[in-house]
């Protein structure tokens, strides 16, 4: 099965490591390559990358193997190839954790800007905004006068410090001018299960969890906060729609190979992932989810750049306007 | 549709040759990745992942139901043999089925696991088939009160698994509790304990601990008096359970089948609960409870099916709400989503033949596991026949390359050692270290649910007794404690609690 | 020593309020919080303050049981080697890689019987290696170098 050509592979990894031959960018690549997710197995940034890896290694003509390092809010697994060898074959695909991190950890051991080489964006999730199901407010122009007037009284479910749902009621309550009591969970996995059982009133979390309970009728739904609607839920209005001018939030994801990597090898691996972004499979799949890969003009070195600078700035200012810090 | 004809519906799915041959992989695939401590079923659905791409939906998930279902058969196959538990439900089936492995009857153990986890796995499939749905909403019934209710009642009731003193099996629980609290907060995210070691940031890592103050730690016992005999097991003479064996053991399947299949519904953590609630349970109502500890067949067969039941029955809020109750869920989840379906409150609707086809190959993946388990009993037990300088050397292998390959993590080995010698110290000293992982596994819920249900309540603690479930729970708990000071009990204790050495 | 209590149950006490103290005066650094927020030091003081009336408690009890012996000797050997190897294990598994590392960890592992002669010893290391080696990286697919940087010239 699969795993004997695995170790076939691995057994080449050592043989080329013991004896030292460093691979060439012309004959790259030339050994299977693995993609590091900082998250644990089975979560959307896991499912994103292995959607994505297994496209990518038709195009390349070598296997890439998804390997999890989860551990301080995706810094472990980060870190970790920040400091390995830039030879292409240790990637990361990250998501907007990566523009976080420098505003809520103190001490970093990698810097998101010059450790990493970046290879291009691979996809944007939106997220909604959700409430039990017998959650008084009906539209979206009720809750936000519900969240002005209850403040504290609404119990805010996020899975932790940090995370895309803890930075999505940030944003809320930052343009509401308002707190609510947030409730932290080990993940949006178990705040989904006390959100379906009534024991907490509102959440914001991916398409991903989100959807199939929103069709299903077992969760209410307000808005998305992408600044357009989105297919999967077109009756759903945009944050922005509501009044909650310019706002825009989306899990994005990126793929990232340690700084100093062959500008050939990146050029390479950036028509692979532009391939693997274009494949049907990929594209349905995604929908599934949610979620749409980003254009080619988007899977480019530039434009994760950019993006990236760009976030770096925005959730300084925000996280530290909200005093929240994971050590 | 009714349940007959959904059923009959998930039969021909799961008859289909080609789902009964990924299904036998499936379960052999648990089997094997559960008997080797650390790569558990968590790893290996990981890997298979990319794999089952290539499957059709219902063939990708029975496969990978079955290694998550073969592996907690496996998982007590290591446990009884070498006293190496792989997760904290074999850690209990370690506590006697060890022993009795020591006494020359690690077939007889073996044989109750495999006997008890059938029939468990057997039972709560047929739960999911006809309650699943109202089930899992009665189950959403548990909020962050009613869990800690339920973890304190599990505490205190846990205080049976010591079979030394009752002071220091309560300092190892706590002890436990404290230490299942290294790692970063996750309501404040201050990392806590670490040391400032960001490997630490997620806590110690459960298999490195159970490794420690279980596997290496009896290797370090062996080797005290090694001088004198060479340790190991004695000699084994017969595989299979007595008449009276099997008197012994009905009544214990039957109680921890129940018991397993109402708390694995339970989808913040009940599972955890399963098997140590069943050796508690079993011990209370033993009439012989000095046993327990020393080769009790009872502490093998009720804990055993308690876990294979809440195996099973942990499915219930995955496939009705789409809600994973512990990581190899959410790595289901996963699995689902791969396959172009969103696992939801829809799946029974839209995708009846998958929903009915996964059940009904559980079943199926039952007896293929028992049909491939009890020949294998004469294979491990033969393997008990290698003399210990061999095998010990061996164990520590086993148990650094397996923990390593988790998170591929130096620290989690790093921790192994360090347990070995707290454990080594305290066992030494006369604790037991099974309190100890019950703690360790239960200390994280504790503190979250009771910080949770104190945020939610507004600090207001009446939250615990106005809200009638957790009223209940806390007053079975008090119950437990009341039989446990009860004078008389008491003295019947101190008999009980005799040193054995 | 002519002490009259159990030396186990006062080396155990020590040992729960040892760590008792440890976990609670770490966690006095921690913010304490409120019932309502309830801080990260909230829980580790008051258990480590339970551990530590527990410890206190069972070194207590053993005041009046009989002293029992000083139990069976203690196997340093066995301790130094065993939790050594263990400790190499972790310490260098990423340099050294698979191969030597499982090799040499094998070997001061099996040297700690005493019942191992140097051959004995040599002979099951190899035989472990090999086996780990059809087990974790044939088998179950284990990323991992052979042979590690460290070695590499």
């Amino acid at each position: 099965m699969n795993t004997f050509v695995r170790t076939f592979a691995a057994a080449l990894v050592a043989a080329s490591a013991l004896s030292g031959i460093s691979a060439m960018a012309q004959d790259y690549p030339n050994q299977p390559i693995t993609i590091v997710v900082p998250f644990s197995a089975g979560g959307p940034t896991d499912t994103v990358t292995r959607l994505v890896a297994a496209a990518m290694s038709e195009d390349l003509g070598q296997q890439v193997v998804v390997q999890n390092v989860g551990g301080a809010g995706g810094t472990l697994g980060a870190g970790q190839v920040a400091a390995a060898n830039a030879d292409g074959y240790t990637l990361l695909l990250h998501h907007i954790g990566m523009s976080t991190a420098p505003a809520l950890y103190a001490s970093l051991p990698f810097d998101p800007m010059t450790d990493f080489a970046p290879i291009g964006l691979v996809t944007e999730v939106p997220m909604t905004v959700v409430a039990r199901r017998d959650f008084e407010p009906a539209t979206l122009e009720d809750l936000i006068a519900h969240i002005k007037e209850n403040g504290e009284n609404i119990t805010y479910a996020n899975a932790g410090i940090g995370a895309a749902s803890q930075l999505c009621g940030l944003l809320i309550m930052d343009a509401l001018d308002t707190k609510m009591t947030e409730v932290p969970y080990q993940g949006t996995g178990p705040a989904m299960t006390d959100l379906l059982g009534g024991q907490i009133d509102m959440m914001c979390d991916q398409t991903t969890n989100t959807t199939s309970q929103i069709q299903a009728g077992e969760i209410k739904a307000y808005a998305v906060t992408t600044p357009e609607r989105i297919a999967v839920l077109p009756d759903l209005p945009t944050l922005a729609e509501g009044g909650l001018d310019n706002f825009n939030l989306a899990i994005w994801h990126g793929l990232y190979a340690p700084a100093g990597t062959d500008p050939a090898i990146v050029a390479r691996l950036q028509t692979a992932l532009q391939a693997a972004l274009a494949n049907e499979t990929v594209g349905n799949s995604f929908a599934e989810l949610g979620t749409y890969p980003v254009p080619a003009d988007q899977a480019t070195p530039e434009a994760l750049a950019e993006t990236l600078e760009g976030q770096i700035a925005l959730w300084k200012e925000v996280i530290s306007a909200a005093g929240v810090s994971a050590q | 549709m009714d349940l007959v004809s959904s059923l009959a519906l998930g039969f021909s799915v799961a008859l289909d040759p080609v789902n009964i041959l990924y299904c036998f992989i499936g379960v052999l695939l648990g089997t094997l990745v559960g008997v080797l401590p650390g790569i558990g079923p968590t790893a290996t659905i990981a890997m298979l992942l990319p794999i089952t791409f290539t499957l059709g939906p219902a063939t990708a998930l029975i496969m990978l139901a079955g290694i998550y279902y073969g592996a907690q058969y496996g998982g007590s196959t290591t446990a009884i043999l070498i006293n190496l538990p792989g997760e904290s439900s074999s850690a209990v089936t370690a506590i006697d089925g060890y022993q009795m492995a020591r006494q020359g009857r690690a077939g007889q153990a073996l044989a109750t696991a495999a006997i008890g986890s059938f029939f468990a796995g057997s039972v709560a499939t047929l739960l999911l088939a006809f309650f699943a749905p109202p089930l899992a909403r009665a189950a959403l019934n548990f909020g962050a009160p009613e869990y800690f209710s339920l973890i304190v009642l599990g505490l205190l009731v846990s205080i049976a698994l010591a079979h030394g003193s009752i002071l220091k099996a309560l300092a190892m629980i706590v002890l436990g509790l404290l230490l299942g609290m290294v790692g970063q907060d996750i309501y404040t995210g201050t990392p806590r304990f670490t040391f400032g070691v960001r490997e630490l940031f997620g806590g110690l890592n459960f298999v490195a601990v159970a490794v420690g103050v279980f596997g290496i730690a009896e290797i370090l016992r062996n080797l005290e008096n090694e001088t004198e005999r060479e340790v190991g097991v004695k000699k084994v003479t017969n595989l299979w359970l007595t008449r009276e064996d099997f008197g012994r053991i009905w009544a214990p399947i039957l109680r921890g089948t129940g018991l397993g299949s109402v708390l694995g519904i339970l989808p913040g953590g009940g599972h955890i609960l399963s098997s140590f609630a069943s050796y508690s349970a079993e011990k209370r109502l033993s009439k012989n409870p000095q046993e327990f500890g020393k080769g009790a067949i009872e502490g093998v067969a009720g804990p055993e099916s308690a876990n294979n039941a809440a195996a099973q029955t942990s499915f219930i809020p995955l496939m009705t709400l789409g809600i994973p109750a512990h990581p190899v869920m959410a790595l289901m989840v996963g699995a689902f989503i791969l396959q172009g379906i969103t696992p939801g409150p829809n799946v029974i609707n839209e995708q009846p033949a998958l929903f009915w086809g996964i059940i009904a190959s559980m079943w199926i993946g039952n007896l293929l596991l028992i049909i491939l388990n009890l020949p294998l009993i004469g294979l491990w037990v033969k393997m008990l026949s290698i003399p210990y300088r061999v095998l010990f050397p061996a164990i520590v292998l086993f148990a650094c390359i397996g923990t390593y390959s988790i998170n591929q993590n130096i620290y989690d080995v790093y921790a192994i050692a360090f347990f070995a010698m707290v454990g080594y110290l305290l066992i030494r000293f006369g604790c037991e270290p099974a309190p100890l992982l019950l703690g360790f596994v239960l200390g994280p819920l504790l503190e979250e649910h009771l910080r949770r249900a104190m945020i939610i309540s507004r600090g207001d603690p009446m939250i615990f007794v106005t809200r009638p479930i957790s009223a209940t729970l806390l007053l079975l708990a008090l119950a437990a404690v009341l039989v446990a000071v009860l004078p008389a009990i008491r003295r019947k204790r101190q008999e009980v609690f005799v040193e054995d050495d | 020593m002519a002490l009259n209590a159990s030396r186990d149950d006062l080396a155990a006490g020590a040992i729960f309020v040892a760590f008792g103290s440890f976990f609670a005066l770490e966690a006095m650094k921690y913010e304490f919080g409120t019932p309502f927020r309830m801080g990260p030091g909230f829980m580790p003081i008051l258990l480590g303050g339970i551990l530590v009336a527990l410890g206190i408690a069972v070194a207590a009890k053993g005041f009046g049981k009989p002293e029992t012996g000083s139990g069976p000797a203690w196997p340093w050997r066995g301790i130094v080697l065993v939790l050594g190897t263990i400790l190499f294990f972790a310490a260098t598994i990423r340099g050294l890689g698979f191969v030597p590392v499982v090799l040499t960890t094998a070997l001061v592992t099996a040297l700690s019987s005493r019942r191992n002669s140097w051959l004995a010893a040599l002979v099951i290391a190899l035989g472990l290696t090999m086996l780990c080696y059809l087990i974790f990286v044939v088998g179950l697919g284990m990323i991992v170098p052979l042979f590690g940087p460290w070695l590499s010239f």
